[in-house]
């Protein structure tokens, strides 16, 4: 009987070592590589195989050891074949440049291509090469469009998915050596107008309190996100505190399951978020549930504020909104009349052609109730990327240096360049959207693409392909080939989170230390090193020992970061700004006496219509987003084994009543088009949106939403309009 | 974030004075002055329950206590290490043992089985009780793409029902059945890879037993990359 662990008593009562063979683990304390929570964990590495066997929560501030599916289980993309193992170049009769996969556009129906890029398709066009050759190569060829056509042909994408070391040194490497301001990352899909509204309304584009700080709070509004699927872990910490007493006040049109933990669930219509925070400030006003005090002593602008608002009385914000009045005065009674009250929002406010003005709405809602800087209170867009706070941060950005110093400011641009030893390009760079737009064009010819995959990630992808296909030069780095680097001239295989170290900074502002489990496969080569290398025979001297020292450099040229080191983040990191870090945590909740920008400034904004609204022929408004399993374009998650077995495929979701009226029954394949193309996916039928609206996620390539989506953008935070455009669905037969 | 302040307690365990917070169990007392006291129900990150008496000591009352549940009193004396206590603590987990499968899931996985490392503590080398894991009655369920389940591997410590509703709030994980029969349950009793279960894996990472544990992720994708290879003809 039971022998097993007889047998294993026996030995460790002899004190030999365990006779069942166990391989010799290690483990490293590091971070989770997926969103903006910014879990900490520990990997437990095999080392002779070289192989992670399992993650293991560890008590981090943002996560206290819990973690969701993807961190838990979602480690595996590493160690995948499809790794790139060696560097890349094009070869002669591949050219003229164009997509080398099968076309997603056509809508294939059963026989559709596969979840990723097919590599048989692609390596074929392209030969292995040396590290030498395929530096050089990329490096003469940047060099040469720069010295032809200017600093202003050549553009650069950055990844929120990398480190601030990596975020700071490509930036660096574009505003230094390639001479332009042409560096943007996914940032620009995703907070892009929060930032802008939130640097305008008070200076500072970061959370003003962390996640956690939500058990505080008495009211809590979470508006456009759905934290259960895309913050799992900070999710859980809202659940904590609304099972404690806090009052949720979700608003979104398509139902996220934290709703069930809520005082109160808003369904307005899509893109009426305006018009009911307007109605929610006119109602407060009205009632005298502001903060007098605070607004005198903080706020500018809430007379202009007080007369756009009039206008939006609970009666006409119930038309515009289609929400019932008396749902418009309660939340805004209850919001107003909260002791602490703070606001969470995600893509669903800032992924508009008006998200800049959704932001300010929010913003202006915290400030005219006194709601910002004490426990309990401020305002938190939930970030998506794992640094895509860091990567602003760091400069990643067309408009501002590290730390949001703005390159338009002269004795700014003349601290860099005393900095980094060389004239700066004085004019503003282009942001993605918009170098897209310069590629097709012809006026950017050469780009260096790390770790983004704008192919799935941009708006109106047919677009894409042809931007990307016109550039004279283009350089992808990455770990797989991705669909973007069909269209590379040189592709280099680079580091995975699980290879490298580097700082991340979450949505809580916390920046925390990622260290290597495993060891690069083949000849790949750590993303840091070539970007030096790119800068070094581009003529540029890049020249550190360590990602230590990178660090170093940057936080030296900010006020956020500059006391802070790889001493003192020591495992757990810690939050900026953090003023005495041999003390303190740093600070959880800003600016409790003054604003960066010194009082806050109120933008009113007034209601506007969505770019595309739904006509005949194009009767739905599409919503994208992202599900649980998946991670935005899916060249991680769609290569662990676990996150695609548990969510292998794209599907569109259509409420119970349209699917009645198109005669769809959950699993049918469904046509979708819009003005910009159309795909072929599976219907599932749900009812968490409203009748006339539907849902698809964007991870998945056979199905791309984003040949769909609209490429029109928020002419202030240049942010496309994901949330929002006209479709047409037909039954696929 | 002001903490009211609360009157100080003192009390004994095993002859170490200890101060604490009126409102403090003894376990959480103990492990304040270096003492762990055993248990497998409880963790600090959780609600205690009481339920396995692993973590009982002996207050100097008819019964002994759970210490992760009982709360300090002024003047206490506890034994949490006794003879006594020990001889009590070995007798629970040869009964748990009795159960137990020959193969714990966790060993093999995460490799930190805390009813095994018990039997090793206690150098249980013969179960003098029939064996009721034979024929493995109690079930497993393999559905989870993820997580494995063996029923028969389960002490009911409700650790991953307070992990899933308490921790994580997915309200997934319940308890079915009475007496021998009793066992967590997926939503209505459904297979776990079929219930709302959202695969965090908060339920696996509680469970001290080899109950709830991690499928191989990492050998599974090797397996399922060789096949992919054979199928396309290469090595």
């Amino acid at each position: 009987m039971k022998a097993y662990f007889l047998n294993d008593i026996k030995a460790a009562g002899s004190s030999a070592v365990a006779t069942k063979k166990k391989p010799e683990v290690k483990e490293t304390d590091s971070l989770c590589p997926y969103c903006g929570v910014g879990c900490a964990l520990t990997f437990v590495v095999d080392q002779e195989k070289n192989r992670i066997l399992y993650t293991r929560g560890r008590d981090g501030a943002p996560n206290a050891e819990r973690l969701c599916v993807k961190g838990r289980y979602g480690f595996d993309y590493a160690m995948h074949e499809q790794r790139l193992t060696t560097p890349l170049i094009r070869k002669a009769g591949s050219y003229p440049k164009g997509p080398l996969s099968a076309l997603v556009k056509e809508s294939t129906g059963k026989h559709k291509p596969g979840g990723r890029v097919d590599y048989n398709e692609i390596l074929p066009h392209f030969r292995e090469a040396g590290w030498d050759e395929a530096l050089d190569l990329a490096a003469s060829r940047l060099k040469q469009i720069r010295d032809t056509h200017g600093g202003g042909a050549l553009a650069g994408f950055g990844s929120a998915k990398g480190s601030n070391e990596e975020a700071y040194l490509f930036q660096k490497l574009v505003r230094a050596a390639f001479g332009t301001n042409n560096v943007d990352h996914c940032t620009r899909l995703c907070h892009a107008s929060s930032v802008a509204a939130l640097l305008e309304g008070i200076g500072s584009g970061a959370v003003t309190n962390v996640v956690r700080d939500v058990a505080n709070a008495d009211v809590a509004i979470l508006t456009g996100c759905n934290p259960t699927e895309n913050h799992p872990v900070a999710a859980t910490f809202i659940k904590d505190a609304a099972v404690n007493g806090t009052k949720l006040i979700v608003i979104n049109p398509r139902r996220p399951q934290i709703a069930d933990f809520a005082e109160m669930y808003l369904r307005p219509k899509p893109g009426s978020d305006v018009a009911l925070y307007n109605g929610m400030m006119n109602v407060m006003i009205a009632e005298d549930l502001i903060d007098r005090e605070f607004i005198a002593n903080r706020v500018d602008g809430f007379d202009a504020l007080k007369k756009v608002v009039a206008d939006y009385t609970p009666e006409r914000v119930a038309k515009l909104t289609g929400l019932p009045a008396e749902d418009i005065i309660r939340a805004a009674r209850l919001f107003g009349s909260a002791k602490a009250a703070m606001i969470f929002w995600g893509m669903g406010i800032s992924q508009h052609t008006f998200g800049t003005d959704n932001a300010r709405c929010l913003i202006a809602l915290a400030m005219i109730t006194g709601n910002v800087g004490r426990p309990g209170t401020g305002l938190h867009p939930l970030r998506g990327q794992n640094n895509v706070q860091g990567a602003s941060d760091s400069g990643l950005i067309p408009m501002m240096y590290p730390d949001y110093q703005s390159v338009k400011d002269p004795k700014i641009q003349a601290k860099f360049e005393k900095y980094w030893g060389v004239k700066l390009s004085p004019e503003v760079g282009l942001t993605v959207t918009e170098i897209i737009g310069a590629a097709l064009k012809g006026s950017v010819k050469g780009m260096y693409m790390m770790g983004e995959n704008p192919f799935l990630s941009d708006p109106d992808i047919n677009k894409v392909r042809k931007a990307l296909s016109a550039l004279e030069f283009l350089v992808v780095q990455d770990i797989f080939l991705t669909e973007t680097a069909e269209f590379a001239d040189v592709i280099f295989p680079a580091s995975s989170f699980m290879e490298k170290t580097g700082t991340y900074t979450n949505t809580d502002r916390r920046v925390q230390i990622g260290r290597p489990a495993l060891k690069m496969p083949g000849a790949a080569r750590q993303d840091w090193e070539l970007i030096c290398e790119i800068g070094n025979r581009m003529g540029y001297p890049m020249k550190y020992t360590s990602v230590e020292e990178v660090f170093d450099e940057f936080a030296a040229c900010t006020n956020e970061y500059k006391t802070l080191s790889y001493q003192n983040l020591g495992p757990y990191g810690k939050w900026y700004p953090c003023p005495d870090p041999k003390t303190s945590q740093g600070e959880k909740i800003v600016f409790g006496d003054t604003f960066p920008s010194g009082k806050a400034k109120l933008v009113p904004a007034q209601v506007t219509e969505p770019d595309e609204l739904p006509t005949e022929e194009y009767p739905f408004v599409l919503n994208t987003g992202r599900v649980l399993e998946h991670w935005h374009t899916g060249s991680m998650t769609r290569r662990s084994q676990a996150l695609d077995t548990i969510e292998p495929e794209a599907f569109v979701e259509v409420h119970p009543l349209d699917a009645a009226k198109l005669g769809l029954q959950e699993g049918d394949w469904l046509q979708v088009k819009s003005r910009r193309g159309e795909i072929t996916l599976k219907a599932r039928v749900h009812d968490r949106a409203t009748p006339g609206s539907v849902f698809i996620p964007m991870h998945f390539r056979e199905a791309a939403a984003n040949v769909l989506t609209n490429p029109a953008i928020d002419p202030i935070g240049k942010i496309p309009t994901f949330k929002f455009c006209a479709v047409r669905l037909s039954k696929h037969l | 974030m002001a903490t009211t302040a609360r009157k100080l307690i003192k009390l004994t365990i095993d002859g170490k004075p200890a101060q604490v917070p009126e409102g403090t169990s003894i376990w959480d007392a103990a492990r304040n002055i270096g003492i762990d006291i055993p248990v497998l129900c409880h963790s600090p990150r959780m609600r205690p329950v009481g339920v396995c008496r692993m973590c009982v000591v002996d207050i100097g009352l008819r019964v002994m206590a759970a210490s992760c549940v009982r709360l300090c009193e002024e003047g206490m004396n506890v034994d949490a290490s006794s003879a006594k206590v020990e001889k009590h603590r070995k007798m629970l987990t040869s009964l748990l043992l009795s159960d137990y499968p020959e193969n714990s899931a966790r060993e093999s996985s995460t490799g930190n089985d805390q009813l095994l490392a018990l039997a090793r503590k206690f150098a249980i080398e013969h179960i003098s009780l029939p064996d009721g894991a034979a024929g493995h009655a109690r079930g497993s369920d393999m559905s989870s793409p993820v997580i494995a389940v063996d029923h028969q591997a389960c002490i009911l410590c409700d650790k991953c029902i307070r992990g899933c509703d308490e921790l994580q709030h997915n309200n997934v994980i319940t308890r079915t059945g009475k007496g021998y029969a009793a066992r967590i349950a997926f939503d209505l009793n459904n297979p776990m890879g079929e219930s709302t279960c959202v695969a965090c894996g908060e339920c696996m990472a509680v469970c001290p037993t080899g109950a709830l544990t991690n499928k191989p992720v990492t050998s599974m994708r090797a397996a399922v990359g060789k096949q992919r290879n054979q199928k396309r003809g290469e090595a």
